[in-house]
């Protein structure tokens, strides 16, 4: 009898359990928020609970309050998984995330046989949206359409011939030098290819090597920590040629630790300066007064919750499947400006330009 | 291109055979893995940061630069001997009679423990050193080399040159070389066996902090993990050259420095890491004492 009673209190407690879970919308954001990259998962952090407040403070979404599950995936793909999968558990409405192509795309798949969207802000290879999956979407460009451009830059307005091209062997790193590679068709020489890895302090031995085969460029496909030291220790072995990398690289962290000196005239593809979209003045100052400066990717987490959020309103439920066929046939006004998505989640408009380092700065580039 | 990736091979082979010191040097004597020994390393780097940006803050470093890296170097060092020092007795001494294991894990609990707490009092972000050198250097013949290349080297043979001496000719040293002998006689004969375990530490531990510093300054950047892997690369440079043997960690470290540069130049930077592990694993074969040690088969 006495076994029976128990195991009725812990049927009770359990139910109590589950019935809890319905006050609330929950919706998860997840990055890199501690590690090397942490900084770029503050970011994501920062611009999606800055939407999320601005919801709340009108009354939540269909009646309830939204609560963020925020999870650190410490840009490791196994780490990605099991928190997407705890995540699942958790009961999200969606998910805004991840940071790395290479954990986004193994998230993917968990989050596509729980039915539940994705979008992620920063995770540019191309095969994310390859794949299939109807939740995947991504309101950042694509490593193809980024990797075009900085070809090429260098091949119509540079007018380089040799050029040497490195990557972290990511998924992303390779990705993006890959269709750069690509794109340089027989326009350009790559009299070096090779890749160093993520973590690795000491370049001096590629570079030497690379120096050896006198290239006017060097690209690299990577994140800024590698990027940083790659420009520093280039000029400590007097290898003073361009270069160039991709949205991986546009921190303020990678001028620090590569030196304003050495960082000086570094390319980088990147998306237009958010400064110059009128839509995205409104953000800026919020976010400023709140959390300081904007990082690269404040404003695509701050849209990617919006949009989220948006279509949970419009669905009229949390049920994941009707807020993915909402987000494919909707328009959504953000701050990046009109927002769609195609048949594969990507957005249909995704300009990429490129922007160079100036006394410690990122701008524009603009053609003289 | 070869001199070039010589004296990069250098430049780091010399940090890892300062770091491969402290191993040897523990190991000759309580025939103790010190795991903890990668993490004094990284305190190192990190001290180095911090009495910096205090002497930049007290305005010593813009009125006399040597002499805020020397002090800078001094504190790191005495700093992190005490770190050292105190390690042995909390985390060792009372293990010296325990099992082979017990230190063994007491030495990668200390591990953990260090790394997570620089983690959490320091973040987990990277910490730029700042720059203060830039990019200048000479240019000889084909090779360029910075000063701050050419000081690492200096200074980490002037170090072993030091620790030559020391180990040879003086009273300490020669009852360190009596403990790693036999502790037991050595102790018959009046040798005080817990201070020369004590010194042995905080020899080890200030060579280890030199190298954290001197790294910091190299690449300028660092963060709660570098202890692992330079620990694992200095560790396979103490086991190269005979583990136990100051000769052998020396000849160890370069040769691993070396052969990273020249391996990663000439066949493929890709697996970099791995040709110290092929090198090491050919010496061990061949040679299972290492270069310059003798082959005990009860060691761990």
């Amino acid at each position: 009898m006495k076994k029976v009673i128990l195991f009725l209190l812990i049927l009770f407690l359990f139910s109590f359990g589950c019935q809890k879970k319905e006050d609330v919308i929950r919706i998860g954001i997840a990055g890199p928020m501690t590690g090397d990259q942490a900084k770029m998962g503050m970011d994501f952090k920062n611009g999606a609970s800055l939407a999320v407040e601005e919801w709340n403070g009108k009354g939540g979404v269909l009646g309830k309050k939204i609560e963020m599950i925020i999870s650190d995936d410490q840009h490791d793909p196994k780490q990605a998984v099991s928190l997407a999968n705890k995540m699942v558990n958790d009961g999200v409405a969606g998910v805004v995330g991840h940071f790395n192509s290479s954990c986004s795309i193994p998230a993917s798949d968990v989050y596509n046989r729980a039915g539940i969207p994705m979008i992620t802000p920063g995770s540019t290879n191309p095969q994310l949206t390859e794949k299939g999956h109807r939740g995947v979407f991504r309101v950042c460009g694509r490593d193809d359409q980024q990797g075009r451009v900085g070809a090429d830059f260098v091949i119509n307005y540079l007018k380089l011939k040799n050029v040497a091209v490195l990557h972290d062997k990511t998924t992303y790193g390779q990705g993006l030098a890959d269709e750069f590679r690509k794109f340089l068709r027989s326009e350009a020489n790559v009299v070096f290819y090779g890749s160093i890895v993520q973590g690795d302090k000491d370049f001096k031995t590629v570079l030497t090597a690379v120096k050896a085969r006198n290239p006017q460029l060097i690209f690299f496909g990577g994140i800024y920590p590698e990027a940083g030291l790659l420009v520093k220790q280039a000029k400590e072995i007097g290898l003073n040629v361009n270069f160039m990398s991709g949205d991986g690289t546009i921190d303020p962290k990678f001028i620090e630790i590569a030196g304003v000196s050495a960082a000086e005239g570094t390319y980088l593809t990147f998306s237009p300066d958010p400064g110059n979209i009128p839509s995205a003045k409104g953000f800026i100052e919020k976010y400023r007064s709140k959390y300081g400066e904007t990082g690269p990717y404040s404003i695509y987490a701050y849209d990617a919750a919006n949009i989220l959020l948006a279509a949970i309103k419009e669905a009229g439920s949390a049920d994941g499947r009707a807020i993915t066929e909402k987000l494919h046939s909707m328009e959504f006004s953000a701050a990046l400006g009109n927002i769609r998505f195609d048949e594969k989640g990507d957005v249909t408009v995704s300009p990429y330009v490129v922007w160079v380092t100036k006394n410690g700065k990122f701008v524009e580039y603009r053609k003289p | 291109m070869f001199l070039q990736q010589v004296i990069n091979g250098l430049t780091i082979g010399s940090v890892y055979a300062l770091i491969a010191l402290g191993y040897s040097m523990v190991y000759g004597i309580l025939e103790l893995i010190n795991f903890a020994h990668g993490e004094i390393y990284m305190l190192g780097a990190y001290l180095g940061i911090i009495f910096l940006a205090f002497f930049t803050a007290i305005g010593l470093t813009a009125y006399n630069l040597p002499l805020a890296l020397f002090l800078t170097l001094i504190l790191s060092v005495v700093f992190c001997a005490s770190y050292g020092f105190t390690i042995e007795k909390v985390a060792y001494k009372p293990l010296r009679n325990a099992p082979r294991l017990s230190p063994l894990i007491s030495a990668i609990g200390v591990s953990i423990f260090l790394q997570n707490y620089v983690m959490l009092t320091q973040g987990a972000t990277d910490k730029v050193f700042p720059h203060l050198f830039g990019a200048s250097g000479f240019q000889f013949v084909s090779v360029r080399m910075t000063y701050l290349q050419l000081v690492i080297i200096l200074t980490s043979v002037v170090l072993m040159v030091a620790l030559r001496l020391f180990v040879r000719n003086t009273k300490m040293g020669k009852a360190m070389r009596a403990v790693a002998q036999d502790k037991t006689m050595a102790s018959l004969v009046g040798v005080n066996v817990d201070t020369v375990i004590s010194v042995t530490f905080i020899i080890g531990s200030g060579l280890a902090a030199v190298a954290g510093l001197m790294v910091a300054m190299y690449y300028g950047l660092v963060n709660y993990f570098i202890g692992y892997i330079a620990g694992i690369k200095a560790f396979t440079a103490a086991v190269l050259g005979g583990i136990g043997s100051i000769r052998g960690a020396v000849f160890g470290g370069i040769l691993l420095g070396l052969v990273e540069s020249l391996g990663g130049s000439y066949i493929s930077s890709e697996y970099k890491d791995a040709y110290a592990f092929i090198i090491l694993i050919i010496v061990l074969l061949v040679k299972p004492g290492g270069l310059f040690g003798r082959a005990e088969l009860e060691k761990v």
